[in-house]
């Protein structure tokens, strides 16, 4: 755990972000996306590591696990987010890429508390817009 | 003519033998492939010059068009094509650059495609049994990679059962048909050569000729010249589905030496490969590893014919942009037209460099240890 002070920030109810709905705030200048998947919130920063397109379009999905060639097994259902353009695969829990430790997107420290969705930032959120966004997903 | 090298060992892993005559088989050969290949006592004579009147051999449907397609300087004292003699081979190759030993890689690999695939096998054995006797046994710098069926794993299985724990045979010559090589086809021929610590070698011959060849993706080529630049295309297509249908995760020791392809696309296919499979990982879940690592770990390229840049020390940076200092082979192709000179190919790469080429590399990557054995 990190030892530098949080940043507490009210984003929003708890009721706008149903299952498989997405969010989108601009904090100090950068934008954090914030999606539920089977039940959990998880936040990261809307921008794929790699080329940088927004990750709020991304995919939520399973995946195929390290397997026997020739062998398929999916697992990890809902646990994975791609990046909308080439498909790049990170751990929502983590933020890890599947293909490589080493490669992250950034993550948020998000909470559900008394019925709203909070972020814990590391800087103070001095100036936050809720952005709209279309996503079909 | 090149100056003896007196600084490193050579193994030199791509010396071709030239059959002169198919008669020359028929000590190997029994008499129902005798007498479909209308040799010796079968031959028709007039017959022959007739359309489907007799066996015609499936020799390259690309001639190529130089008015001497071997070089020139090669033919024996005594008038002998480039690549006929023993002997000669030693004397004018071996003694004169120093090579400590010269793999024979046999030249008739069209038959490989032929559409009788036991009249191809049985030919095959023949071909090993004459390289063995006629070549192998007449200086002790000669080593040989055996031929087999690609076209009929269990054969070719037969046929390394046969004779693949012979410690002058350091690999496995399969050819390229239309079957790419990760294929579970082979996987039976992959999983003996990883038994018997023998790598997989491929060497164009058969690419574009007989009905089971391999094409070049877009169409056949129009001329030799086309072919011959054509063949790194054949290459990187076998890399990616070795790599793809996960033949390294199946049989991690398995090596597979690819000769006269050429190497430098090898750094676009790494690349390319790599960032592909960061996308589509999921649809190869078996790829465990970067591409590239499967290829840095378990694939060898033969150097000649050596690509030969504007300015020859692009060529080393290259080598060394992409780490493949370990993964490259000597071969001298000799006595075809487009082999190499080792003292000018070589002559920007650095001294520790050389020294795997010609040296390291082939004697990790080709077996000369205990067959059975890594070496």
């Amino acid at each position: 755990m990190s030892s530098k002070i949080k940043h507490r920030l009210v984003v929003s109810p708890s009721s706008d972000l149903q299952e498989g709905q997405r969010l989108l705030i601009e904090v100090n200048g950068s934008e954090i996306g914030i999606i539920r998947a089977e039940g959990k919130c998880y936040a990261f920063r809307n921008a794929c590591p790699h080329q940088g397109v927004q990750m709020i379009y991304g995919s939520v999905t399973g995946t195929m696990l390290p397997s026997d060639p020739h062998q398929y097994v999916y697992g990890q259902h809902n646990e994975i987010i791609r990046c909308p353009l080439h498909g790049w695969e990170f751990n929502l829990q983590t933020g890890k890429a599947v293909f490589s430790p080493s490669v992250s997107m950034i993550k948020y420290d998000v909470q559900e508390e008394d019925g709203s969705i909070v972020l814990y930032l590391d800087k103070s959120p001095e100036r936050v817009v809720r952005k709209s966004f279309h996503c079909v997903l | 003519m090149a100056a003896k090298n007196e600084q490193h060992d050579i193994i030199d892993c791509d010396v071709h033998p030239v059959l002169t005559d198919f008669n020359e088989l028929i000590p190997y050969l029994d008499e129902s492939i005798q007498q479909y290949m209308n040799i010796g006592k079968f031959s028709k004579g007039a017959l022959d010059k007739q359309n489907s009147g007799s066996f015609r051999f499936p020799a390259s449907n690309y001639a190529n068009p130089l008015p001497v397609p071997l070089r020139a300087d090669a033919f024996t004292p005594a008038g002998g094509l480039p690549g006929s003699d023993p002997q000669f081979l030693a004397k004018d190759l071996f003694d004169r650059l120093g090579t400590k030993y010269g793999i024979l890689n046999i030249g008739h690999g069209t038959m490989s495609a032929f559409h009788n695939v036991e009249v191809a096998a049985k030919y095959t054995s023949a071909v090993n049994d004459w390289l063995y006797e006629k070549w192998v046994k007449s200086d002790t710098r000669y080593r040989m990679t055996m031929e087999v069926t690609p076209l009929d794993p269990e054969l070719a299985v037969k046929e390394i059962e046969r004779i693949g724990k012979r410690p002058e045979i350091v690999g496995i010559n399969m050819h390229c048909v239309n079957i790419p090589l990760g294929k579970r086809h082979y996987w039976p021929i992959y999983e003996i050569a990883e038994a018997y610590n023998l790598p997989i070698m491929l060497h164009p011959d058969t690419e574009g000729t007989g009905e089971y060849a391999a094409q070049f993706g877009v169409g056949p080529a129009s001329t030799y010249m086309e072919w011959h630049t054509s063949l790194g295309l054949i290459g990187q297509r076998n890399v990616i589905s070795l790599v793809c249908d996960g033949v390294f995760e199946r049989f991690p020791n398995l090596r597979v030496n690819f000769l006269e392809y050429g190497f430098s696309w090898v750094a676009a296919v790494m690349w390319r490969m790599d960032k592909n499979w960061k996308a589509l990982r999921h649809e190869v879940p078996w790829v465990k590893r970067l591409p590239s690592e499967y290829i840095r770990s378990n694939i060898r390229f033969g150097t000649q014919p050596i690509e030969e840049p504007n300015r020859p020390k692009d060529l080393v940076e290259l080598i060394q942009m992409i780490q493949a200092e370990d993964l490259l082979l000597f071969c001298s192709d000799y006595p075809h037209w487009d082999g190499d000179e080792l003292d000018r190919a070589f002559l920007h790469f650095p001294e520790d460099l050389k020294r795997k080429i010609y040296y390291e590399n082939p004697l990790r990557s080709f077996r000369f240890g205990e067959a059975g054995e890594r070496s």
